[in-house]
């Protein structure tokens, strides 16, 4: 084996371990479970729900909000989609458990406790990192303001699974949010979150997508998993 | 007194390291309790406040109350908290039952609450007594006057409620109309501030109803809002006067108007928050056989608070409190009518400054500065009593509070 050939190994190991030790964008996916009829939720009504001011989406279907306790998707949670922190958050529900005018949600250690929860309650509905696999719940799409609805995807292209990481065997996610133009083309890519070595792929892959045309330009999240197979 | 606030502090330590609020099954269905204590000490420069000796330093400011709730259906809950207190001469540790209701939410917009429900009126009434919930020791007295909580906490009848969301653009708007019964304490600052006048209360109660209306506005953080609240309050006891009945007699009287108007403001940003709000309000009732006196009683105050780090916050707050009454004829020998709000004895102007610690998640210790000009002893209890200060009063008051407290 030639010195050349015996360092190239060591440097992609090297470069693996340096992106894989870059934190990851923190990002939060919001679950709920699959008796809820909703692919999406608007994020009005995720902060209503978790102020618990309603309970209900749009369609009829019955949430019940589930909280983790404490850790960075909680953080990440809050501040974006109820825009408090963690501290405010924990106040307002003491205000309402103290008055008589409310019930403290559910409290959660960990993502994977919330995935286990929300798929075995109807109705449930969580947020985990972006991240956490959500086998058994489904995730729901999050719409920004002005968007009414979800827009419908003709068609899909999977990303390229790199290689290298494949046979590695390393996997994850990317959270990304879409700019749609009126006719259903992708304009722009923005990276929210999840893990930075697959993000690039995931990008290219999305420009290719081609929507059902809409009145107006819109905005989605979406998440691709990249799930390594044998 | 040092060493009983010592104990308390060494006992919200211990509790509050162990401290997390409990739950427990009960036919097939989760209970969760939750539970407050408060210890305040409180000193003077000049005047007694509260009911208490503050010019010699008191710590006869405690409180505690405790919740269960369940919630039974997806749309119904029902719950109670019991609250005792102790503040100088007022509560004298007479548990109450401060709410207890059950709430049955039909959907978003439509919701009902029946039972003992805690009042909705602007920012801060239903949680004035929650310590734990406010960065200030005392909320804003102009408009939450700790020695009247029991006029305005709740009612027994029922509020509807709901939330109406108009979408982005628009914000939000939640309501609550409510109607019952309120009885006063006798135990509280208006039965306490009548018994000067040989009058000694066995009841205060009446209807009472009025109503919420607050817009979240599409304005991050932006916040507006009004309420409104009517009374028809009797009041029976009795009364003894050496002179003109030295023998009690029955003594009733009932108002002919009784309301209140509050609106206020608040805009939050991460970590700050500035609130203002605006109360009126406004009695009148017969004083004599064909003669009425009114009081009007007016207060605004603008408070700000600013998070320096996860466990310290600071706040300040200016809280203006004006009193005038009027009468007349033979009224005028028992209420004379008082117009000039410039006089110490009809205002209270106070300027706040606070700072709160978190020790962790469940205990916490405040400090607290006041500086007040006026004390307002107007017939309307503020704070400042002839009771606790039998030789007249100064014009300006400095205090300083120190409260401690934990909840779970």
């Amino acid at each position: 084996m030639s010195t050349k050939s015996a360092v190239r190994p060591l440097l992609t190991a090297g470069w693996l371990l340096l992106i894989l030790s870059t934190p990851a964008m923190a990002g939060v996916k919001v679950i709920a479970n699959p008796s809820v009829k909703e692919n999406s939720i608007t994020v009005e009504e995720l902060r209503g729900i978790y102020l618990l001011q309603r309970s209900t989406l749009k369609s009829g279907s019955r949430v019940v909000p589930v909280l983790q306790k404490g850790g960075t998707a909680h953080d990440v949670f809050i501040r974006q989609y109820l825009g408090r922190d963690a501290e405010e958050i924990r106040i307002y529900y003491q205000g309402l458990i103290f008055t008589g005018k409310g019930s403290m949600p559910k409290e959660l250690l960990s993502d994977a406790e919330v995935v286990a929860y929300v798929s075995g309650r109807n109705g449930a509905i969580g947020y985990v990192s972006s991240e956490t696999d959500t086998v058994g719940v489904k995730v729901l799409t999050i719409l920004r303001p002005g968007q009414t609805g979800e827009r419908t995807l003709l068609s899909r292209v999977e990303p390229e699974y790199p290689e290298t990481l494949r046979k590695l065997r390393i996997g994850g996610s990317v959270r990304l949010q879409l700019t749609i133009s009126p006719q259903g083309e992708v304009e722009s890519v923005v990276v929210v979150g999840g893990n930075p070595i697959f993000v690039e792929v995931a990008v290219k892959a999305a420009k290719q997508w081609v929507y059902a045309p809409w009145p107006s330009q819109t905005t989605v999240e979406v998440s691709i998993p990249f799930q390594p197979r044998p | 007194m040092r060493g009983r606030i010592l104990r308390w502090i060494l006992v919200c330590l211990l509790v509050g390291e162990t401290a997390a609020a409990q739950e427990f099954r009960l036919w097939n269905r989760n209970v969760q309790v939750h539970g407050f204590a408060s210890q305040g000490f409180v000193y003077t420069s000049h005047n007694n406040w509260l009911t208490m000796n503050t010019t010699d330093g008191s710590g006869a400011m405690t409180d505690m109350g405790l919740n269960l709730s369940s919630q039974l259906t997806d749309r119904l809950r029902v719950g109670a908290q019991v609250y005792d207190r102790n503040l100088g001469q007022l509560g004298q540790w007479h548990p109450s039952l401060d709410w207890a209701v059950a709430d049955y939410r039909f959907t978003n917009w439509f919701g009902i609450r029946g039972g003992k429900v805690k009042t909705t009126l602007g920012l801060y009434n239903d949680s004035q007594d929650l310590d734990f919930l406010h960065v200030f020791a005392l909320l804003p007295q102009s408009i939450y006057p700790t020695d009247l909580r029991d006029a305005t906490i709740a009612n027994k009848g029922g509020e509807f409620y709901g939330n109406i969301a108009m979408g982005p653009r628009f914000g939000q708007v939640s309501y609550s109309a409510f109607a019952g019964v309120h009885n006063d304490s006798i135990y509280s600052g208006y039965p306490y501030l009548t018994t000067q006048w040989g009058v000694f209360f066995r009841s205060i109660e009446g209807p009472q109803y009025g109503g919420d209306l607050r817009w979240e506005t599409p304005w991050k953080g932006v916040l507006i809002g009004a309420s409104r609240m009517d009374q028809e309050i009797t009041a029976k006891g009795t009364y003894a006067n050496l002179m003109l009945a030295p023998q009690p007699i029955p003594y009733e009287t009932t108002t002919k108007a009784y309301w209140s108007n509050q609106y206020y403001g608040r805009i939050r940003g991460h970590g700050w928050q500035v609130d203002g709000e605006y109360r009126r309000y406004f009695v009148l009732f017969p004083i004599l056989p064909g003669y009425d006196a009114s009081i009007d009683a007016r207060g605004w105050y603008l408070a700000g608070t600013y998070r320096i780090s996860k466990h310290l916050e600071a706040g300040s707050y200016y809280s203006r409190y004006t009193v005038t009454t009027a009468s007349g004829g033979l009224a005028e020998t028992i209420l004379p009518t008082q117009t000039d709000t410039s006089l110490p004895q009809n205002h209270i102007y106070d300027k706040v400054v606070s700072v709160r610690w978190d020790m962790n998640r469940f205990v916490y210790l405040k400090v607290e500065g006041h500086f007040m000009d006026g004390y307002g002893i107007g017939p309307y209890p503020d704070g400042f009593y002839p009771q606790q200060n039998p030789a007249g009063f100064k014009p300006r008051t400095n205090a300083v509070v120190v409260k401690t407290g934990f909840h779970f």
